[in-house]
């Protein structure tokens, strides 16, 4: 079998990553955080640990009302980069905004609701009690029973938090995310612990949040609910945003579709040079291309006066897309070594 | 302020269901008054009866607010509690601050309940103000265990700080004298613990009315070291809360 490959699709994603911040909306006023200002700004954000680099350079920034997925391998650096955010963790450099402040201060206003994967609650008490002592905390509280209901434990709503089963315990989390009027909520794997129904569920209740017009920011590794939740995706690894666009983009950027075909006497100069190739693969007669834009792709070869048999064109899903994305960018990195690893 | 509270008050209502913590501050005290309270002896010059009162009292207010804070920091700040608050608009010092408004209050009661014991089962006869300094010197003497309990809480996980907890309770409590009076070398060396100076202070108050000025220094001094402690403990591990 041989593999051909060219990294210039991801090498341009993570240009037009950087390049995000010069966008429109950038450099408004955002105290507000209405609008298209930013809720939440990176600034060229680090922190490591020791020679480790878990968040490297970061730039972004979110905008009013928008979902936002924070899609990446385990240990690229999303619960760091939360947990900076949050306050929990400093910057080892670079700078974080947050409604125009600094992370700890706009946590400490109230205007953020959050779920962390390390979170825990107060032995104890009851649930009920529990959300009680929380909502009790915020300037603008929920209604305690309408937060019970949301986040879907009003059933086990008077068992104690130390008696309860792992997706309980996350959703009492969630709902201790979401018992203020915060005008972002940031949560970290939320679905993590959750069955098929529950993850439903709690995706269902999450849409109403956001309905009312606030911003969500959402670490996960599952791209299929990145896919279907967000209305934009950052992709990160190794610390690094390598692409950021709604998943139609990131599907696309990646080479989202598949061309495969028989062929007699394969030119494989000829295929490496067709349109909008991102990757071709050989077997004989059997030719595999991974593409871009899987009409020109295909026109390249009809135009060559080349007829192909058994034409398939399929449409790869984000799952291969942030693959292809990530795989690329840990080869580009240091070779070999880690690139196994983190798919 | 008022969410450090309302935090207080959680912990409050949780330690009043805690039957462990109600049998170390209350029951074992109480248990252990009634057993050897009544021997016709003398403590420091004053009634073993008068001595081993507030011995007692000391003892089930120094465990309620540390040997009960340390292996629960420590297990909060395992399982995230403490990071989960601290996404909260509570000010960063309201977890620490909450622990120790609960142990200053829920202590109050063992106090109160050994010295009524005291008065009426072991016949100890003061005026009023020697009941008031002797709970207040018991109850600031809270504090300074409040204070370590934060520092070993923050600083061990839940495995190691369970034998830590022991051996500093165990050194206190009889190198500072609460089970029996010290005397000798023994006492020449546990004179330097805070849970000595406060029986001292106690029992000099109950004899003469008076306190040495060494102890109730000795106290501060404690107060402060433990306190120091407690902030280094918290602010060093504030990125692994």
């Amino acid at each position: 079998m041989n593999q051909y490959g060219t990294a210039s699709g991801v090498a341009r994603s993570g240009g037009s990553a950087t390049g995000y911040a010069a966008e429109p909306g950038y450099g408004t006023s955002y105290g507000a955080g209405h609008g298209s200002a930013p809720v939440v700004k990176f600034e060229n954000v680090s922190k490591h640990y020791g020679s480790l680099k878990a968040v490297d350079g970061l730039n972004l920034d979110l905008r009013s009302g928008e979902t936002v997925a924070l899609l990446g391998p385990n240990g690229a650096g999303k619960s760091t980069s939360l947990d900076m955010l949050l306050a929990l963790r400093k910057p080892t450099s670079g700078k974080i905004e947050m409604f125009g402040s600094d992370p700890y201060h706009a946590v400490k206003s109230g205007r953020v609701g959050a779920m962390l994967q390390s979170g825990g609650l107060m032995p104890e008490v009851t649930v009920r009690e529990l959300v009680t002592l929380v909502t009790n905390l915020h300037p603008k509280p929920e209604p305690i029973d309408l937060t019970l209901k949301r986040a879907g434990i009003d059933k086990f709503a008077d068992q104690r938090v130390d008696r309860l089963s792992g997706g309980q315990t996350q959703r009492v989390r969630f709902a201790l995310a979401i018992c203020g009027k915060s005008e972002l909520i940031v949560l970290d794997e939320p679905t993590t612990a959750m069955d098929v129904e529950t993850r439903r569920l709690f995706w269902e209740s999450m849409k109403a949040e956001v309905a009312e017009g606030r911003t969500l920011l959402f670490a996960t590794h599952y791209l299929e609910e990145a896919d279907q939740a967000a209305d934009r995706i950052l992709v990160i690894n190794r610390g690094r945003l390598l692409a950021d666009g709604t998943p139609a983009e990131i599907k696309a950027k990646a080479g989202a579709r598949r061309i495969t075909f028989h062929l007699d006497q394969v030119d494989e100069q000829f295929l490496l040079g067709l349109p909008a190739l991102v990757n071709l693969e050989v077997r004989r007669d059997f030719v595999q291309i991974q593409t871009s834009d899987s009409d020109a792709t295909l026109y390249g070869v009809l135009d060559a006066g080349l007829r192909p048999r058994d034409i398939e064109v399929t449409g790869l899903g984000l799952e291969q897309a942030f693959l292809a994305i990530t795989a690329e960018d840990d080869a580009a990195a240091d070779g070999s070594a880690q690139a196994g690893e983190t798919i | 302020m008022s969410g450090t509270l309302a935090l207080a008050k959680a912990e409050i209502s949780r330690l009043r269901r805690n039957k462990r913590y109600l049998i170390f501050t209350v029951a074992l005290p109480v248990m252990f008054y009634l057993i050897f309270g009544k021997q016709k002896s003398t403590g420091y010059d004053v009634s073993f009866a008068a001595f081993y009162m507030v011995g007692m009292a000391a003892f089930g207010a120094f465990s309620g607010a540390f040997n009960n804070n340390t292996i629960r920091i420590s297990q909060e700040r395992k399982d995230g509690w403490i990071r989960q608050l601290r996404l909260t608009p509570l000010p960063a010092s309201a977890y620490v601050v909450a622990k120790i408004l609960a142990s200053m209050v829920t202590t109050v009661p063992s106090i109160v309940i050994v010295f009524l014991l005291g008065h009426f089962y072991g016949d100890v006869h003061m005026p009023i103000w020697k009941w008031v300094v002797c709970a207040l010197a018991i109850w600031i003497g809270t504090l300074i265990f409040a204070a370590l309990a934060v520092a070993l809480g923050y600083k061990l996980d839940p495995d190691s700080v369970q034998p830590v907890t022991i051996v500093v309770f165990f050194f206190f409590s009889i190198f500072g004298g609460l089970w029996f009076p010290l005397s000798g070398a023994l006492q020449k060396f546990g004179e330097f613990t805070p849970t000595y100076q406060i029986v001292k202070i106690t029992t000099d108050v109950i004899g003469h009315g008076t306190a040495a000025v060494g102890n109730v220094v000795g106290i501060g001094v404690w107060l402060v070291i433990f306190v120091a402690l407690a902030t280094f403990a918290v602010r060093s591990t504030a990125e692994t809360v």
